[in-house]
């Protein structure tokens, strides 16, 4: 600047630093410093001038017009480098250098003083406090609801690695069978060195803990009294102690019993209430007095209005059902063993099973027309036509004068005495049976239009107990004391036999249906058969106290009943289902009391009524019995 | 102890107090209150007798204490109770007895004589006081039913029906005692257990015990069929309809102009006897459950038991409306008890009579105040009641 100033004075600039264009209408540019005006170089350069001047000059090309002064100016060779130095974006200056070596202000050398010695700042130890500000308005903004805060991701998916996944199974199984050790108990003040003297052994304790097995001992060691600390000796039997625990943890087996806890009453199959099963007979309504013997054998007449009854006083008698009144008594001569009525409702007529004679009886307590039916089946025979020789042992003959009145119409001798008859469900054939352990003629079948007899077995298999006819095939059943036999009529061969697992069957019934047979046995059980599930018995009752001496079935209604020398009829219901994939529904219904016990023999024979859920039952004690 | 506001009326015209509310002790039984009726009346006229009365609250006879009835019925103690009172209908007491050979199956009643059917095959004419006027023989079987047709003057016409199969017809001539078979009624095919006569006293309805019932005036008109079962009971309810109970448990009633079948109430038992009264229209039944069974007979096709009445031991084999009350109906049992029952007393019997010693097969009224019955001891007892009048 200095320079500047010391340098010559520009006459030619007097004016200042104004636009030059205020003195473009002038001749003069300013005033000296006498106060003459200061003119503009007379010529001035127009363009012819300026054109020659380009071509001819050589200097042309350094000088430069300067509008201060007006006149030319020839630059030098120096003011030239500079301009072209310029130009060229260099530094003005030859001598300047830009790149001079830098002076490092934070160098890796050490230093002896560091650049800088400031302390830190407490706000490097303490929490930031604009970020204190600023979080603290953010929360404010979140109280106030002006801002919502960025939801968190739940992440559902468990996280979780199951480790045990893919291991197998048996190895978990054992592991949680296995119970552990149990833990040791925490040492008490039996342990202590300096235990309160109660603690301590008297001499009895101690003769005592010395007399005990190691095993029954209470403590494994004896309390001892050390008055300090350093005075405890070494504990003798630690190694043991640790042995024995070591032996606990990994060598004694221990297995978690599982101990099923169940209910004993969730076993027993849910049967239904008795009270759901209605209707079955519930209480005693008549009793049927008259008899002076034991009553043996019941049976109800087809239409439901008369009951049979043949005793060991020699009579059969004829009730009325309703009223209980004794219709009418037939005296056959000797204990009658079995009583059958005819099972075809346009026939009326019983077959009496007494001594070693089956009587056919006609009681005329029917319509005439039924009467008539029933005559003409007895008289019906084929003439001309002669007895089989195998019949030989077994005569017919019919009845005549006094036992003609009475209502006797055929006799039918056989060789040995007759326990039982039963009809074949159409009326026209009769089977007797004639118990005997030697002989293979026990059971014979009679037809009772041709009156002819014969019989179907050749063989012995035991002694014969009871016979049925199937009610709607071809069947026969005979039970023996240990087995029933199915035996085809038709295909005159044996079908089934059927084991029940007593020792002495007493009585057989057939189900309506024809697929189940219920027999009851001398020692106590009653077995349900079902024909198409197994010759063994699907289920055995045991619900009497004594032998059961009658099974029957009821005709419309699911129930059956038992009758045993304890004096009781059980009622049992028994539903059978159509589709054979359902077993039949078995529950006891109702224990029937009312018979009196005579001679330790209680009721002898049960039937149910046909139509109505009625049961009748015959004792020892002279009576029947309707149950309604 | 706590007051009720009760106020009394009756149908009686003899007995009525002033209609106010009275306050009532809450525990006072029937006698109490009979007495503060009593002390109502004598104070209006002096020359009243005391006499039993009988409550009743909302139709149901009081038997308890006031308040014990009223809390089961749940009838609110705050308001004032309406309480009828009736004249208590006293005990029946046995008056005869009539000694028959054998059982006694049926007994029809009349003004003033008796007709009785015994299982010794004849049927026998009494009168009213108990003496044997006349025995009826001429059946092969046991005589199960008899029944009044007619009277007219000396004359009467009645049946008889029998295991036999046949009904006969007799006709009785008071004056001379005799009786001689009129007709034979056949058809039937089985034993014939209960008849019936119409009211009109022109035709009669025969039952049989298979299933079919016949309408006959001499010959069969008529045979109704429909019952899968022995038919035990059977009744013309007026001279158009003929309703009959059977052992399939149903009951059936039928039209008789077309044959065709009314309606059919059904129940769970056998049915043993009916019994229908014009008074209440209701019958009664009684079954081989012990129970009798009150039925609207107007009632569509439904099993809508309106009452059951509870109290016997064994079957009931006869039950009777009376004639001229129409609360009041006689049963019969098996378990040897006459019972007698008001329908608004609907939990226990009004009385109970044990006069037999067997069972019993048949009960009867008489409009002049006598109830018989007969049973399976042989004997036909008859008890004076007293008469009720007729409620409106």
């Amino acid at each position: 600047m200095e320079d500047i100033a010391l340098s010559f004075p520009d006459i030619r600039n007097t004016v200042g630093n104004i636009p030059v264009e205020w003195y473009k209408d002038f001749p003069h540019i300013g005033y000296n410093l006498d106060g003459k005006k200061i003119y503009k170089p007379i010529r001035n350069k127009d363009e012819l001038d300026d054109f020659l001047d380009k071509m001819e000059n050589p200097e042309y090309w350094r000088t430069v017009h300067d509008k201060q002064t007006g006149s030319d100016i020839v630059l030098s060779d120096d003011q030239v480098e500079l301009v072209n130095r310029l130009q060229r974006g260099q530094f003005g200056d030859v001598n300047f250098n830009e790149y001079e070596p830098m002076v490092e202000f934070f160098s890796s050398d050490v230093m002896i003083h560091p650049i800088t010695n400031r302390p830190a700042d407490k706000r490097s130890f303490i929490p930031s406090l604009t970020e204190k500000e600023k979080v603290s308005k953010l929360v404010h903004a979140i109280k106030m609801g002006w801002l919502k805060p960025r939801r968190v991701e739940d992440d559902g998916r468990g996280r979780y690695y199951d480790l045990w996944a893919s291991e197998d199974s048996s190895i978990l199984a054992r592991h949680r069978m296995h119970l552990p050790a149990p833990k040791i108990p925490l040492p008490g003040h039996h342990e202590s060195y300096n235990p309160p003297p109660e603690y301590l052994f008297t001499d009895e304790e101690r003769a005592l803990w010395e007399q005990q097995d190691p095993g029954d001992r209470k403590l494994p060691f004896v309390p001892r009294k050390y008055s300090s600390l350093r005075q405890v000796p070494a504990f003798s039997h630690f190694i043991h102690e640790r042995f024995e625990r070591c032996l606990d943890l990994y060598l004694c087996p221990r297995q978690r019993k599982m101990r099923v806890n169940v209910n004993p009453e969730d076993l027993i199959p849910q049967l239904p209430k008795p009270k759901d099963l209605q209707p079955f007979p519930t209480t005693q309504s008549l009793v049927y007095r008259g008899h002076s013997g034991l009553v043996r054998s019941i049976s109800v007449s087809p239409s439901g209005q008369w009951l049979a009854s043949g005793s060991d006083d020699g009579s059969v008698r004829f009730w009325e059902v309703c009223s209980s009144r004794c219709m009418k008594m037939v005296q056959v001569g000797g204990a009658v063993k079995s009583v059958a009525w005819n099972p075809n409702p346009s026939v009326c007529l019983l077959a009496v099973a007494l001594d070693s004679v089956v009587l056919i009886l006609s009681p005329s307590l029917a319509d005439k027309q039924v009467i008539l039916s029933s005559e003409r089946l007895l008289s019906a025979q084929q003439e001309g036509e002669e007895p089989a020789e195998g019949n030989g042992s077994v005569v017919w003959s019919e009845a005549e004068g006094e036992e003609l009145n009475q209502g006797v119409r055929l006799k039918i001798q056989h060789p040995k005495a007759v326990h039982q008859v039963v009809w074949h469900a159409k009326g026209d054939y009769l089977a007797s049976v004639m118990p005997d352990n030697t002989s293979h003629l026990q059971v014979y079948i009679h037809q009772l239009s041709r009156r002819r007899s014969q019989n179907p077995f050749s063989r012995n298999k035991g002694l014969v107990q009871c016979v049925s006819f199937h009610p709607i095939r071809p069947y026969f059943f005979v039970a023996t004391q240990r087995s029933i036999r199915i035996y085809n009529l038709v295909k005159q061969e044996m079908t089934k036999k059927l084991q029940a697992n007593s020792k002495w069957i007493s009585s057989m019934a057939v189900h309506p249906g024809g697929d189940h047979v219920i027999c009851g046995s001398y020692d106590c059980k009653l077995s349900w058969f079902d024909l198409d599930l197994s010759t063994k018995p699907y289920k055995m009752l045991r619900h009497h106290k004594k032998a059961v001496r009658g099974v029957a079935y009821h005709r419309l209604y699911p129930l059956f009943a038992s009758a045993s020398d304890d004096g009781s009829v059980i009622v049992c219901h028994g539903t059978v289902y159509n589709d054979l994939l359902q077993n039949p529904l078995i529950v006891p219904v109702k224990v029937l009391r009312g018979h009196v016990m005579t001679h330790d023999l209680g009721v002898l024979d049960v039937t149910f009524h046909p139509t109505q859920p009625w049961v009748f039952s015959s004792g020892a004690d002279a009576t029947i019995r309707l149950f309604t | 102890m706590s007051q009720i506001q009760a106020r009394f009326f009756t149908e009686d015209k003899r007995y009525v107090v002033d209609d106010v509310p009275f306050s009532i002790p809450a525990a006072s039984e029937v006698q109490e209150l009979s007495n503060v009726i009593n002390k109502l009346l004598e104070a209006k006229n002096a020359s009243h007798s005391k006499v039993e009365f009988d409550f009743l609250v909302r139709g149901q006879f009081l038997r308890t204490s006031l308040s014990a009835h009223m809390e089961t019925e749940s009838i609110l103690t705050e308001e004032v109770v309406e309480i009828e009172y009736v004249e208590r209908i006293t005990a029946p007491e046995p008056e005869e007895c009539m000694m028959h050979d054998d059982w006694i199956s049926s007994a029809d009643a009349d003004a003033e004589w008796i007709l009785t059917g015994s299982y010794d095959k004849t049927a026998r004419i009494w009168s009213t006081e108990g003496k044997p006027v006349m025995t009826v023989p001429g059946h092969t079987d046991v005589v199960k039913d008899v029944a009044w047709v007619k009277r007219e003057g000396l004359t009467s016409l009645l049946l008889t029906a029998s295991l036999d199969q046949t009904v006969l017809l007799w006709e009785w001539n008071s004056e001379r005692n005799k009786v001689e078979a009129r007709h034979c009624c056949r058809g039937h095919a089985g034993s014939v257990d209960t008849i019936s006569v119409d009211p009109t006293g022109t035709k009669v309805r025969l039952e049989r015990a298979r299933q079919k019932l016949k309408r006959q005036q001499r010959t069969p008109l008529m045979t109704l069929s429909g019952h899968s079962e022995a038919v035990s009971s059977v009744l013309w309810c007026d001279s158009e309809e003929v309703c009959s109970a059977s052992w399939d448990h149903t009951i059936r009633i039928w039209d008789v102009d077309t044959g065709g079948m009314k309606t059919t109430l059904t129940g769970s038992k056998v049915f043993n006897c009916i019994s229908y009264s014009p008074l209440c229209r209701r019958l009664a039944s009684g079954s081989t459950d012990r129970h009798i069974r009150l039925w609207d007979p107007r009632t569509k096709d439904g099993s809508l038991v309106l009452l059951s009445l509870t109290s016997h031991t064994g079957w009931v084999t006869a039950v009777k409306w009376a004639p001229s009350h129409e609360h009041q109906l006689v049963s019969g049992s098996l378990d040897n008890l006459i019972k007698l029952w008001d329908t608004r007393s609907c939990k226990a019997p009004l009385y109970d009579l044990a006069a037999h010693e067997d069972k019993v097969f048949c009960v009867d009224w008489t409009e002049s105040g006598l109830m018989l019955s007969g049973g399976a001891d042989n004997k036909l007892y008859t008890y004076r009641y007293s008469a009720q009048q007729a409620e409106a």
